[in-house]
C-alpha cells in the first residue's frame, strides 16, 4: 500500500457507474501535500463526476477515497475536511461578505469573537480587507472568485477542490486569475484539485496535471511532461496546438520510422522504445508548429525533415502568429509558429519557404480507437 | 422637424385607442363601484327614505358585538389558515422542487393543479360528503369500530379550517414550487460543504431564498381566505359566523344597504391593510407579487 | 435534502409518506364526489346500493337523472351564456391592455398597471356588491327622475356577466401581457422591413404569435366565469347560473344527481384544462 502520511488525497481503482455508463473508470492517483492538482479533460470525461465524489455529494460504484489517509466512504459532505469551490460559486446571496465567509465557522460551533477575527484575517490574506460589509452583488467578478475561495479557506480544508471556477470570467480576468489562484495556493499550502478543460488553466498553474478522457485518465505528470512527452494520441492532440495526420508507418530504420500521411507528405519520427510499431500500421502524427523551423534558404541538417513549402495564409495574431504553409509535393497544409523578427516581416502569400524540424519532435502514436 | 410631428400625430391617436377601453373598464367596473359603496357606506337613515352622511354604520359595527366579534374571528381564522397552508405546502413544493427530477415533478405538479380547476363548489360539497354524520368518515369509523355512532364532522371550526387551507394550497404550492426550483443546487451542496447539517442549510439558505414566494403565497391566501364565503356558509353552517356572510345578509336578506356597504369597506380596508403591510415588510413590489 | 446530499432512509421514506398523504387530501373529495354519482340510492353517502346510470338518464322522480331535469341543464345553458360573453370580452380587452402595457410609453403606465390589478385584491363578494350597489344607484336614479325602468341595470345575468368581467379581465390581461412581452420586436420589424403596414404586421406576425396566449386565457377566462359563485351570488336575478342552482339544492339536500353534475363539470374543467396545459406549457395556467 502507499504510505498514506504524504499525501492529502488518494483514490483507489475509483468507479463511478450510471445505468450503462461508466462515468469514472477505474481511477486511481495520490495527491502530494501541498500541491496543485489538475484533472483536464474534455466536457463529459468523467472530471465532474470525480470531483464530486471527492466532496461527498455523489458516492463511487466500488474504489475508496482517502483524505489524510482516512477513507471517505460514507461521510457525508457536510463531515469530510474537504471543501469546494462551485462552478457558479454559490455565493450566499442573502449574506453579505462576511457572513458568507463565517458561514462555516459557525457550523462549527466557533464563538463570535474569533470568528471576526478569523474572517477579518482572511479578508487580508485575499486582498479584499474592508469589504465584509458589501453585498455579493456589489463585488465584481474576480472578488467573488476570492470570497468564494476565502469562505473555503478560513475553514483550514485539507483539500479544496474547485470545479473551473473561473470559466465564467472574461479573458483578461481569467488570465490575471490563473495567477492569482496559484500565489493563494502557495500561501496558505492547501492542497488545490482543479477540475477544468482549459489546457492553459491547467498547464499555467498546477504541479501536476491529469488528463482524463472517457472516465480515464490518460496521463498524470507536469505540465513539461504532458507537452512535451505525451503518452498517447489523446493527450498529444489535446493538450497544446498541433499538426495532425492520419498516417502509415513505411519504413522502420535503425533509429527512426518513416511515416506517409494519407496525402502522401513522407516524415522522419524519431523511433522509441516503448511504441513497437510494424510495417503498415495505422498511426497518428502529431508536430507542434513551434518546433518548426522555418527559413528563406535552405538549412539543410542531418537527422532533420526538410520541406520545402508555399504560404498560403497569414494569421496575425501578435505573438502567436501562425503561418499555413502547403508542402509542394503532397499538397498537405501545416501550420507553422510565425516568429515576430525582422527577417520575416515582408513574408506575404505565395512566398517559397524552408521548413525543417528535427524527428524528435515528430510524435507517432498508434491510431486512437474512438469509443 | 417634420417627420417627428408627422410620427407623434398617430401614435397618440393610437395610444389613445388603447386606453378608452382599459380607462371605462376600469372606472366603470372596478373604481367607481367601491367608491359608490364607500359613499353608501357613510349615510345614515334619519327616517324611512330620507338619508344624511354620517358615520352611524361604523358606530354600528364598532358597538355590537356580533359584527366586530366575526369580524375578528374571520381576520384570525385566515391568519391561521394561512400559516397552516405555509406549514402543509412548504415540504411538499420542496419534495417537487427539489427531490423529485423529469417526469415525476410535471406531473405531480399537476396532479397539484387539478382540484383547482374544478369548481369551489364541487371541492365543499365532497368534504360535506366526506365529513356529513352519514359522511364516509363517519360511516368508516363506524365500520372499523373506532366509535358506536355517527360522529357529525360538519358546523366545527376545525373543519372550516380544514376547508379554508384546502381552498388555498395551489396559491402557496405553486409559487413556493417555482421559486425552489430556481435555488441552484449547488447552493444547497455549498451549505452542506461549509460544515452546515440540514437544519441550517434549510433556515439560512432554502428559507431565505424563498421568501419573496412565501411572502406572495401568504399574501394570496390571507386574501382569498379572508374573501371566502362558500366554504365556511357550507362546512361551517349556522355556527360559521363568516364576515362575507354578514355582508350578504345586511344586503339580501335585511335589505340594509348602508351597513352592509360599511361592512364591505371594513373588509376590503383590512384586506388591503395586511396585502400593504406584508408588501411593505418584505420590500416588494405589488406589481410583482401580483403576476 | 436534495439527491446529491446522502439522507437516512428514514427521512427520505417519511417525505414520501408525508407526500402521499398529501395527494390523498388532494384528491379525496374529488373521489367521492364522483363515485357517488353512481350510487343507486336517494342520498349520496354510504351505504352503497349499488351501481347505477338512473342520476344521468333516469326519466321517472324521485331519481329523476340530469338528462331529465330542466332546471339543471337550463342552468347549464346559462352558465355557457354567460361565460361565453365574459370571455368574449374579457379576452377582448386583454389583448387591448397588454398591447397598452407593453408597446405604449406614457405618464402614469405604473399607477394604471396598479389599479389594473386591483380586482385580484378585491374580495369576489366585495366586487359583486358593489356592482350591484353602483348598477342599481343609476337604475334608481333613472326611475326617479325619468321615469325609466332600465332592466339591464338589475340583478341578472347582464350584471352576472358585468361583474365577472371585472375581475377576469385582469387575469387574462397577465397571461396574455406575458406572451407579448416576449415577443421579439425585430419580427415585427422584419415585417414592417418586408412592406407590411403597421397594422398587417400585428395581423400576420403578432397576433399569430399571441394566439396560444389568447387560448389560454380564453379557456382559463371561460373555466373561472362557469366556476364562479361569490360575484354571481350577489347580482344573479331570476335566470340563475350552474353554481347558483347547485348550491340552492345542496343547502336543500343533496341527492346523487348533483355528483353527476358536478362529475362532469370536473371532467370538462380537467380536460379544458389539461389541453391548455399542454398546448401553452405551464405558466399561464397559475391563477
Amino acid at each position: 500500500m502507499l504510505n498514506h502520511t504524504d499525501f492529502d488525497l488518494q483514490c483507489t481503482d475509483l468507479v463511478r457507474q450510471f445505468d450503462d455508463f461508466t462515468a469514472v473508470d477505474q481511477v486511481s492517483f495520490a495527491i502530494k501535500k501541498g500541491s496543485f492538482f489538475s484533472i483536464l479533460g474534455p466536457s463529459g470525461c468523467g472530471k465532474t463526476t470525480l470531483l464530486r465524489m471527492l466532496a461527498g455529494f455523489d458516492d463511487p460504484t466500488s474504489g475508496d477515497i482517502f483524505i489524510k489517509g482516512k477513507s471517505m466512504i460514507g461521510v457525508p459532505p457536510n463531515k469530510r475536511p474537504v471543501n469546494m469551490v462551485f462552478q457558479h460559486l454559490a455565493l450566499f446571496p442573502n449574506m453579505n461578505v462576511s457572513e458568507n465567509i463565517a458561514y462555516g465557522l459557525h457550523r462549527q460551533g466557533i464563538n463570535k469573537v474569533e470568528i471576526k477575527h478569523k474572517v477579518e484575517q482572511v479578508l487580508a490574506r485575499v486582498n479584499l480587507s474592508g469589504s465584509g460589509q458589501k453585498k455579493i452583488s456589489q463585488l465584481s467578478g474576480g472578488q467573488k472568485q476570492r470570497i468564494a475561495i476565502a469562505r473555503c479557506l478560513v475553514l483550514n480544508p485539507d483539500v479544496l477542490l474547485l470545479d473551473e471556477p473561473l470559466g465564467a470570467l472574461d479573458l483578461k480576468l481569467r488570465e490575471h486569475m490563473k495567477v492569482e489562484l496559484k500565489k493563494l495556493q502557495q500561501e496558505f499550502e492547501t492542497t488545490f484539485v482543479y477540475i477544468t478543460h482549459d489546457q492553459s488553466e491547467a498547464l499555467v498553474m498546477s504541479d501536476q496535471v491529469a488528463v482524463m478522457n472517457h472516465g480515464q485518465f490518460q496521463q498524470v505528470g507536469d505540465p513539461q511532461q504532458l507537452y512535451f512527452q505525451p503518452d498517447n494520441a489523446f493527450v498529444a492532440g489535446f493538450v497544446g496546438d498541433s499538426n495532425k495526420w492520419s498516417a502509415t508507418v513505411i519504413d522502420i530504420l535503425s533509429d527512426s520510422l518513416q511515416v506517409k500521411t494519407t496525402t502522401g507528405l513522407i516524415l522522419y519520427a524519431q523511433k522509441s522504445n516503448e511504441k513497437a510499431f510494424i510495417i503498415g500500421s495505422e498511426v497518428e502524427v502529431f508536430i507542434r508548429p513551434e518546433a518548426i523551423h522555418i527559413s528563406q534558404v535552405s538549412t539543410a541538417k542531418a537527422d532533420q525533415n526538410q520541406l520545402t513549402a508555399t504560404v498560403n495564409n497569414i494569421l496575425f495574431d501578435g505573438a502567436n502568429s501562425q503561418l499555413l504553409v502547403e508542402e509542394q509535393t503532397s499538397r498537405e497544409e501545416i501550420k507553422v509558429k510565425l516568429p515576430q523578427t525582422a527577417e520575416f516581416i515582408h513574408l506575404k502569400k505565395g512566398d517559397n519557404l524552408q521548413i525543417s524540424f528535427p524527428k524528435q519532435q515528430v510524435n507517432v502514436f498508434p491510431k486512437l480507437q474512438d469509443k | 422637424m417634420m417627420t417627428k410631428g408627422k410620427s407623434k400625430t398617430p401614435l397618440k391617436l393610437g395610444l389613445l385607442l388603447l386606453l378608452c377601453p382599459l380607462l371605462l373598464w376600469l372606472v366603470l367596473l372596478v373604481i367607481l363601484p367601491q367608491l359608490t359603496m364607500l359613499n353608501i357606506s357613510l349615510q345614515e337613515r334619519i327616517a324611512p327614505r330620507i338619508y344624511e352622511y354620517g358615520f352611524s354604520n361604523y358606530i354600528e359595527f364598532f358597538t355590537e358585538p356580533l359584527y366586530w366579534n366575526t369580524f375578528l374571528r374571520t381576520a384570525v381564522m385566515s391568519i391561521i389558515a394561512t400559516v397552516l397552508t405555509l406549514i402543509i405546502a412548504f415540504p411538499i413544493s420542496y419534495y417537487i422542487a427539489k427531490m423529485l427530477r423529469g417526469r415525476a415533478k410535471g406531473l405531480l405538479l399537476v396532479l397539484c393543479l387539478i382540484p383547482f380547476w374544478v369548481s369551489e363548489l364541487v371541492r365543499t360539497y365532497g368534504w360535506m360528503i366526506l365529513l356529513r354524520e352519514s359522511g364516509v368518515v363517519s360511516s368508516f369509523l363506524q365500520y372499523i369500530g373506532m366509535t358506536e355512532g355517527p360522529i357529525e364532522f360538519l358546523y366545527t371550526d376545525a373543519t372550516i379550517m380544514l376547508g379554508l387551507v384546502y381552498s388555498s394550497m395551489l396559491f402557496m404550492v405553486v409559487p413556493l414550487t417555482s421559486t425552489l426550483e430556481s435555488l441552484d443546487d449547488s447552493y444547497i451542496e455549498a451549505g452542506y460543504d461549509l460544515g452546515g447539517n440540514g437544519l441550517s442549510v434549510f433556515w439560512q439558505i432554502i428559507v431565505p431564498h424563498a421568501k419573496p414566494a412565501i411572502v406572495s403565497g401568504c399574501i394570496v391566501v390571507f386574501m382569498l381566505t379572508l374573501g371566502n364565503y362558500l366554504t365556511p356558509i357550507l362546512l361551517g353552517g349556522k355556527s360559521s359566523l363568516w364576515f362575507t356572510e354578514q355582508i350578504f345578509t345586511q344586503f339580501i336578506t335585511r335589505f340594509n344597504w348602508q351597513q352592509g356597504s360599511a361592512f364591505g369597506v371594513l373588509l376590503l380596508s383590512i384586506s388591503s391593510l395586511i396585502v400593504w403591510l406584508g408588501l411593505k415588510l418584505s420590500r416588494q413590489s405589488f406589481s410583482k407579487v401580483m403576476s | 435534502m436534495i439527491p446529491s446530499i446522502p439522507q437516512s432512509a428514514l427521512f427520505k421514506s417519511s417525505f414520501r409518506l408525508y407526500a402521499f398523504i398529501f395527494f390523498a387530501f388532494l384528491m379525496a373529495p374529488l373521489v367521492v364526489v364522483a363515485v357517488f354519482a353512481f350510487n343507486d340510492s336517494m342520498f349520496p353517502s354510504l351505504p352503497w346500493h349499488g351501481f347505477t346510470w338512473d342520476w344521468f338518464f333516469s326519466d321517472q322522480e324521485p331519481m329523476l337523472g340530469l338528462f331529465h331535469d330542466p332546471q339543471l341543464y337550463q342552468s347549464i345553458a346559462t352558465s355557457f351564456l354567460v361565460a361565453t360573453c365574459t370571455t368574449v370580452l374579457a379576452v377582448a380587452l386583454a389583448i387591448n391592455n397588454a398591447f397598452l402595457f407593453e408597446r405604449a410609453t406614457f405618464r402614469g403606465k405604473s399607477v394604471l398597471y396598479m389599479l389594473m390589478l386591483l380586482p385580484l385584491v378585491i374580495p369576489g363578494v366585495i366586487l359583486g356588491v358593489s356592482i350591484l350597489i353602483m348598477s342599481s344607484s343609476i337604475a334608481n336614479y333613472f326611475d326617479d327622475v325619468w321615469a325609466i325602468d332600465i332592466e339591464l341595470l338589475r340583478p341578472g345575468l347582464a350584471l352576472v356577466v358585468i361583474g365577472q368581467f371585472a375581475f377576469i379581465t385582469t387575469i387574462c390581461t397577465l397571461i396574455v401581457a406575458a406572451r407579448l412581452r416576449s415577443f421579439d420586436l425585430s419580427l415585427e420589424e422584419a415585417a414592417l422591413n418586408l412592406g407590411a403596414s403597421k397594422l398587417q404586421a400585428i395581423r400576420t406576425i403578432t397576433i399569430p404569435y399571441l394566439l396560444p396566449a389568447i387560448i389560454g386565457a380564453a379557456v382559463i377566462s371561460f373555466l373561472m366565469s362557469f366556476e364562479n359563485f361569490n360575484t354571481t351570488l350577489m347580482l344573479v336575478g331570476s335566470d340563475s347560473p350552474l353554481t347558483i342552482t347547485l348550491y340552492d339544492r345542496l343547502r336543500e339536500g343533496a341527492t346523487p344527481v348533483i355528483n353527476v353534475v358536478s362529475l362532469l363539470l370536473m371532467l370538462a374543467s380537467v380536460v379544458l384544462a389539461l389541453g391548455n396545459y399542454f398546448l401553452t406549457g405551464r405558466k399561464s395556467t397559475v391563477k
